[in-house]
């Protein structure tokens, strides 16, 4: 009875160690005074819109956000940045509060006047309005190939180039994402480096959720594409049935450098949250954007 | 102290948990040491496995024209009708009868407990079938590569083309969507189900893992869970969705053969059973089926 009772002590023991030390080393990562509103500092405007006529993702409706900073001077072709699940983003009070960080680097110049686009993943309402709508997220984001870029350009990015002069020059155009968002960042960059020649993935999903997998062999295996990539990821991110979140960006990281990219990897200690890359999102902005001097 | 420490680590755990509720890997649907079984043998080709309102379980031998009933309680399989037309699609409605497609016929029929055969459509094509709540019907039609709609009522036309061998077909739990396989692509296409039965924003998001160096992943009959997980009998194996229609896994064939359709039957809807060329297999599952209710 004794024996059975200090072999569950130690069973609960060994449970405990064996979860604290995967849980216990992570940081608590918190936004820093870059993503905190500043006096003196102008502020650009946030404007929010519905995008509910795609052609690319028939039927779906989604919510965007176009954020114009402050100093953009319509004679001036402006920078861009597009955001994958853009409503998380876009909030000023969210994980990574980009209009803020937005207007406080470019006020001190430490990156272009950038528009910053937000989009969220596209919904399929049911014909029914009591009934769920098909989420199209995982389409979207988790797809291989140019339907997402696509979608971009000839759709919401189209539309916003009527009224904002964006250019056209890749190394001024970045998309940045978390998770699934982080991998459609890349491929779409992948698929049109003409017109996407930054990217920033958090946590980025490089695993077999529709084949993401592959892409460290394709970079390895592909002449290097004029991409620079800043990755993030932590050690304590997911590993489940689609892989291994931390392996993956390794990976990932191990094929940039392989194939001569210009790329950043940053590997903190956190889980499958964006907090981490929202936190340092001010630096990564200064790295993604040092070599953009036009 | 120590059971302090032990709280937290609950607390961590369940904290983690529920990040990865999202994710459903074929864990939370296969149990170990459950196997498939052999519940039927000797037959030719069987396709069309459905479930009653108690939970039995029939399938049909295609080119012996005949129904079979498997008895849950009694585990005793019997003939429930002979001579019904060489049937290749089955399923139960909600006025309790047996829907069943007669592919070669051309004709949606519906047979009743005591075997009396009514003909609810005519002169379309009836590979497959599925039976709406309010008892509207989707079959498809491989050889024209189309769906048809028979309205509760009769009245039929067409909903979908250009589907290169529509196959085996379904509706999600609460029927907003219907998922149409295509045996020959590597996509299961899905519709958004309109008010009158019409099938629109037709997009590819099921995508199934292929064979080795194939093109066509043999996509046939499909059935839905009650967490939103479709299954898909391929040449593979029974391939698994989760419900953001991102693949889960393949539960590998009973046997090195055809693999025509799968369902949920038994008492508790948890028991898979799979109709394979000659056999019939089932293995318990963690899974529960589902049957289509009227909306409130």
């Amino acid at each position: 009875m004794l024996k059975i009772k200090s072999l569950c002590l130690f069973a609960t023991l060994l449970c405990a160690i064996v979860v604290s030390s995967s849980y216990a080393q992570q940081q608590d990562y918190k936004t820093g005074p870059d993503a905190e509103r500043k006096a003196g500092v102008p502020q650009g405007t946030v404007t929010k819109g519905v995008w509910d006529k795609s052609e690319i993702y028939p039927g779906t409706v989604r919510d965007y956000w176009v954020y114009v900073p402050a100093q953009y001077d319509a004679k001036k072709p402006a920078c861009l940045m597009v955001f994958q699940d853009g409503g998380g983003f876009v909030n000023e009070k969210g994980h990574t509060r980009v209009p803020v960080v937005f207007d406080n680097l470019i006020h001190t110049k430490e990156m272009p006047v950038t528009i910053g686009v937000f989009i969220n993943p596209g919904v399929v309402p049911a014909a029914n309005a009591k009934d769920k709508p098909r989420r199209n997220r995982s389409f979207e984001y988790d797809s291989l190939g140019d339907q997402y870029v696509r979608f971009l350009l000839e759709e919401i990015l189209a539309d916003i180039g009527k009224s904002y002069n964006i250019t056209s020059d890749p190394a001024g155009r970045a998309t940045c994402g978390n998770s699934s968002g982080g991998i459609c960042a890349f491929t779409a960059a992948w698929e049109r480096p003409d017109s996407f020649g930054k990217v920033v993935s958090h946590i980025g999903s490089f695993t077999n959720i529709r084949g993401g997998h592959v892409y460290p062999a394709l970079l390895r295996k592909t002449e290097k594409k004029p991409i620079r990539v800043f990755l993030q990821d932590g050690e304590n991110d997911l590993d489940n049935l689609h892989g291994n979140w931390p392996l993956s960006n390794k990976q990932m990281a191990a094929a940039l450098k392989f194939s001569g990219y210009d790329y950043k990897f940053v590997l903190g200690t956190g889980s499958h949250s964006a907090r981490h890359g929202g936190a340092i999102f001010p630096d990564t902005m200064r790295w993604l954007w040092s070599d953009y001097t036009k | 102290m120590i059971r302090l420490f032990t709280l937290s680590s609950f607390v961590a755990l369940f904290t983690a948990s529920l990040l990865h509720a999202q994710d459903m890997p074929l864990s939370d649907v296969l149990i170990d040491g459950e196997g498939w079984q052999l519940v039927s043998e000797g037959h030719k080709f069987t396709e069309g496995p459905a479930v009653d309102a108690a939970g039995n379980f029939y399938f049909v031998d295609v080119p012996s024209d005949t129904i079979f009933k498997h008895d849950v309680e009694s585990g005793k399989t019997s003939t429930f009708v002979q001579g019904a037309g060489k049937c290749s699609g089955l399923m139960f409605g909600p006025d309790g009868r047996l829907y069943a497609s007669q592919n070669a016929n051309r004709k949606v029929i519906a047979i009743d407990a005591k075997g009396t055969i009514e003909v609810i459509a005519e002169e379309l094509g009836a590979n497959d079938l599925v039976v709406d709540s309010k008892g509207g019907i989707y079959s498809t039609d491989p050889k024209e590569h189309q769906v048809w709609y028979v309205a509760p009522g009769g009245e039929k036309r067409v909903v979908a083309k250009d589907i290169e061998t529509p196959n085996g077909i379904i509706l999600w739990g609460d029927q907003s969507t219907l998922v149409v396989a295509d045996t020959r692509g590597k996509h299961l296409w899905a519709f958004r189900v309109e008010a009158d039965g019409s099938l629109t924003q037709r997009s590819p998001i099921y995508t199934c893992r292929l064979p080795l160096g194939e093109t066509a992943s043999g996509a046939d009959g499909m059935t839905v869970d009650s967490q939103g997980r479709l299954y898909v009998a391929t040449a593979l194996g029974v391939q698994m969705f989760d419900s953001q229609c991102r693949i889960s896994g393949v539960i590998l064939k009973p046997q090195q053969a055809f693999l025509s359709n799968v369902v949920f039957a038994g008492k508790d809807l948890d028991v898979m059973f799979v109709t394979t060329a000659d056999k019939v297999y089932r293995r318990k599952t963690k899974a529960t089926g589902l049957r289509y209710t009227s909306k409130k």
